[in-house]
């Protein structure tokens, strides 16, 4: 297991570049938020939705946005990359980028959900926190996920299916988190350090499993 | 073979002639001879599917992937008996089917793995890929068990007892308690049987 610097920055340069070309994975993330969005504020009008409802229906949104990224490892410098790439600088490499395409989302799809929803945040630096460790855990998750159904002949849903039973610890303790930062009400730090503990075990684990699938 | 098959039919006897009813359940205490013993393979089974996709990765032997894969097979079968069995004894106990419990979650999230694990193998074609995927996945989906374990229950009300057996002591009826571990042995037989079984 070892991760070359030099590569790690030219996998992220290269996902970089590509997107920039092609732009569908990130187009198609930011127009299922926006649909989404627009569906569940359409279907409300101007109902009142306790904060739990708001968190649960915002991280739904974000899950559903997330699985654009099936589209990590249909790459056609894949059999280049196996060639000269190591295993760990591509991982991490498509994994930030993955983190940097999700945060990106972010900055358009928070803003537009707090508006929409009519939304006011008591604590925002915990939703940030909640939110970047979120989709930290998706990104590596996701990354391992991309690489496995990439494989699949089958591939309709098959992303979200494996991903979701994965990232469900987050799942929960994202909403409850974000629930908290809504209301202001005592801010679980538990469930926090909890969350950061699993996306650092999931990542760990995530390295050393894509070694197995790579070579 | 035949022993376990002795050993079944001695305690579905027990089952509906010996055991008494439970206080304030009646008869229905019948179902959790066969709900707990179900949810007890199924985890069982997660872990032997995990451990034998860990020797699929450092063998690379293509029975361990089978086997993995047949444990996997009777867990899924295991968990949704389980969860069916657990919904109905949960309405007829506490008039839900279905309330999120902690151990309904737990339950939930097996079948959700074992149903991407069982996907996941259906979608891929080359058999030395399933292998190494289903392996990956199997490992992967392991993580989840300490937070299913540790943090789950602290997060949700639990309308579940508390563990039959634990540090206080025993809390059931000495015979109830005495066919469910019989119970929970035969069940584990079997399991032990179908693993080795060839085929």
């Amino acid at each position: 297991m070892k991760l070359s610097a030099c590569q790690f920055i030219s996998v992220i340069r290269k996902e970089f570049l590509i997107n920039c070309r092609q732009r569908a994975i990130f187009v198609s993330m930011l127009m299922f938020s926006l649909t989404a969005l627009a569906c569940i504020s359409l279907a409300i009008g101007g109902t009142f939705l306790e904060s739990k409802l708001l968190s649960a229906l915002l991280w739904i949104i974000i899950f559903f946005a997330s699985t654009a990224l099936d589209k990590t490892f249909d790459d056609e410098a894949i059999t280049t990359l196996k060639i000269y790439g190591d295993s760990q600088s591509i991982f991490f490499g498509k994994m930030i980028f993955s983190l940097i395409s999700m945060t990106a989302l972010m900055i358009f799809l928070l803003p537009t959900f707090l508006i929409l929803f009519d939304c006011e945040v008591k604590s925002p630096p915990i939703l940030l926190i909640t939110i970047f460790f979120g989709i930290c855990g998706i990104s590596g998750a996701g990354t391992l996920i991309s690489a496995i159904s990439a494989t699949a002949s089958i591939r309709s849903g098959l992303f979200s299916i494996l991903l979701f039973p994965i990232i469900l610890p987050i799942f929960l303790l994202a909403i409850d988190l974000t629930s908290a930062a809504l209301l202001n009400f005592e801010i679980p730090i538990s469930s926090l350090i909890t969350m950061i503990i699993y996306d650092s075990i999931l990542i760990l684990a995530g390295s050393i499993l894509f070694d197995y699938l790579w070579y | 073979m035949f022993i376990i098959f002795l050993f079944t039919v001695a305690i579905i006897a027990a089952i509906f002639l010996i055991v008494p009813p439970a206080q304030g359940l009646g008869y229905l205490v019948r179902i959790i001879y066969f709900h707990i013993p179900a949810a007890w393979l199924s985890v069982i089974a997660f872990f032997t599917s995990a451990f034998y996709a860990a020797k699929f990765l450092k063998f690379q032997e293509i029975i361990f992937d089978e086997l993995s894969a047949r444990a996997a097979k009777i867990g899924f079968v295991c968990v949704i008996f389980s969860t069916l069995s657990g919904a109905i004894f949960s309405k007829l106990t506490w008039g839900a089917y279905w309330n999120w419990d902690p151990r309904q979650t737990t339950i939930f999230v097996l079948i959700l793995i074992y149903g991407a694990y069982l996907t996941l193998r259906l979608a891929v074609t080359d058999l030395k890929i399933r292998a190494k995927v289903s392996a990956i996945y199997s490992l992967l989906s392991v993580l989840t068990v300490p937070f299913l374990i540790f943090i789950l229950p602290r997060m949700y009300f639990s309308l579940h007892p508390s563990p039959i057996i634990n540090s206080s002591g025993l809390e059931m009826d000495s015979t109830m308690l005495a066919v469910l571990i019989a119970a929970l042995i035969d069940s584990t037989l079997i399991f032990i049987y179908l693993m080795k079984r060839r085929g």
